[in-house]
């Protein structure tokens, strides 16, 4: 029972840094009470974001995404596949989401981390349940040839809320995407057409220029920790470790909810404050396609 | 194939000893201790340092000098093609040997006993110089994470095709089947710690140099011309550590500034 007072006592004398060392909960329940994080954020915001488009020159389509400290590179390679006999119209898309050792101290090579699959994934769900993509786009050759996206994320940089920016990261990726331009050669095998080829050219397939695939309703999400009467938008890392229950919502560009993914733990979300955390990642939404827009639309500025 | 065109050309325009642009940012990793982004033309890699901490395996702990470990990847989409097996492959797993022999070297570990440094190095864009490109990126993530060294590590490779030294291999060249010598260089005790040659079947090596590699016998590389390629390889290595002593120059100015000093 002497704990409680101890620690008050305490706070008065301990520098400020010790405090949150020994004591985070009581440390973020002061600021909680105030309506206000140790960064300063309110509690509702989320934290500085940045999209760069074609952050890697040799992939087909690509994007780094941050926010506030949390980097996500995402990249998409193309391949020519066989489309199935059931969808023969079809191309396929392949997500993989992968936290490499450089991303967080807690990450060890060899053993990857439980986050990984999680992400993986509900990234997978959400891109594929959104209908963001439409696979009749990916299609060259009805029942021959069709393409395959193998859209690969990587962490750089795991400080909280590690599926918001992969699914900013992957959808920046998809809309910087240009499939490349090919052509079917002589064995009726797809190739490659390169800017000098003059050559035979099937009418069907060839791109004067190389095209981009076209996003209907674009998946946009927003991670928030649920702690007694609060809710914290877009945690660190360290907010994470220390009140543990999260909510993910993802919604589409016209606010439709596509999932929303909350995986147990100590706080139980009452029906208002699952309703809040919509609210918030309807807000959130706004601003990311804002963000997504003026990204996309700087490197149309660079081409020209 | 041409790879030095009559005018003193390489593919890329360069010349023989031209390097490729180099770009270095220190501290792109904020939850690492030291991390660093190192650039040689098309070629991108990041490094990332943890430690001195505590050592995951016990049994590995030593009682006199830290335990240093280092893991090289490649990202699926870094290569032309995409890659299937990223991690775990003979050669990722060689050079992360030999990524980490370079740098336990020249780390000061006995002043950190019973701990474990890691170094994490993530290959973003290939394009000839992975080795390279790693060590320079660790060395600075390792000088970003204030861990003590003896001298920075710096390194470059050098190749040898149509009769020509070239500095700076990228992926064609690399591929073209000619010798690839890379060094590693500690700049300020003027001393190579690493040695690697590699497609060596065109030439025979004999003298000071114990390798001696077996292979076609249709042309020779004479040892001067080896020696010469080398010496190039070291030049860049120079080059190199200039810029990276720019760089931690500035670096250190910053965080002067930032404390108010």
């Amino acid at each position: 029972m002497g704990l409680p007072d101890a620690s008050g006592d305490l706070s008065l004398e301990m520098e400020v840094d010790a405090f949150r060392r020994l004591f985070p909960l009581r440390f973020y329940e002061r600021h909680l009470a105030e309506s206000i994080r140790p960064d300063g954020r309110p509690l509702g915001s989320a934290r500085e974001t940045s999209i760069a488009p074609g952050a890697v020159a040799s992939a087909d389509g690509s994007a780094l995404a941050k926010i506030g400290s949390t980097t996500m590179l995402a990249a998409i390679k193309m391949e020519v596949m066989t489309p199935t006999i059931e969808l023969p119209d079809e191309g396929c898309i392949a997500v993989d989401f992968h936290m490499p050792p450089i991303c967080s101290p807690i990450v060890r090579p060899g053993r990857p981390s439980e986050a990984v699959p999680v992400v993986s994934t509900t990234l997978s769900d959400s891109i594929s349940s959104s209908g963001m993509i439409n696979l009749k786009e990916l299609s060259l050759v009805s029942g021959k040839a069709a393409w395959m996206a193998y859209l690969d994320i990587y962490c750089l940089d795991a400080d909280g809320a590690p599926f918001d920016a992969a699914l900013l990261s992957a959808v920046a990726a998809c809309s910087h995407l240009q499939i490349p331009a090919v052509s079917l050669n002589d064995d009726g095998k797809i190739v490659v057409v390169s800017e000098e080829d003059g050559g035979k050219l099937d009418k069907e397939h060839v791109n004067r220029e190389k095209r981009k695939l076209t996003l209907r309703s674009i998946p946009f999400s927003l991670t928030c920790i649920l702690h007694k009467n609060y809710i914290l938008a877009d945690p660190t890392a360290q907010e994470e470790s220390i009140m543990e229950t999260v909510v993910t919502v993802v919604l589409d560009s016209s606010s439709h909810l596509i999932s929303l993914y909350k995986p147990g733990r100590a706080v139980l979300a009452s029906t208002s404050a699952v309703q809040d955390c919509i609210a918030l990642t309807r807000q959130r939404v706004r601003e990311l396609l804002k963000i997504l827009d003026e990204a996309n639309s700087s490197m149309e500025v660079d081409k020209v | 194939m041409e790879y030095v065109s009559p005018e003193g050309l390489r593919l890329d325009g360069r010349r023989p000893m031209e390097m490729r642009q180099i770009r270095a940012e220190i501290g792109a990793v904020a939850k690492a201790d030291g991390s660093a982004v190192f650039e040689m033309g098309n070629t991108k890699v990041i490094a990332a340092v943890y430690g001195p901490r505590e050592v995951q395996h016990r049994s590995q702990q030593m009682s006199d000098q830290a335990l240093v470990r280092c893991e090289y990847s490649m990202a699926n989409f870094s290569t032309g093609d995409r890659m299937r097996k990223p991690k775990g492959d003979r050669r990722s797993t060689e050079i992360s040997l030999v990524i980490r022999q370079t740098m336990e070297a020249c780390i000061l570990t006995h002043l950190m006993p019973r701990s474990q440094i890691d170094i994490f190095v993530q290959v973003l864009q290939a394009d000839g110089g992975t080795r390279s490109a790693c060590i320079n990126a660790a060395t600075l993530a390792l000088a970003d994470a204030g861990i003590p060294l003896r001298d920075l590590v710096t390194s470059c490779s050098a190749g040898y095709l149509n009769s020509t030294p070239l500095l700076d291999l990228n992926y064609v060249e690399d591929s073209a089947g000619g010798p690839d010598v890379t060094v590693g260089f500690l700049p300020k005790l003027d001393k190579v710690t690493l040695l690697q040659v590699q497609n060596l079947l065109n030439c025979v090596i004999l003298g000071r140099f114990s390798a001696l590699v077996v292979g076609k016998m249709d042309s020779k590389l004479p040892i001067d011309t080896f020696e010469n390629v080398m010496q190039l390889a070291i030049e860049g290595c120079k080059a190199i550590a200039n810029y990276i002593r720019e760089i931690l120059l500035e670096n250190t100015k910053q965080l002067e500034y930032r404390r108010g000093l």
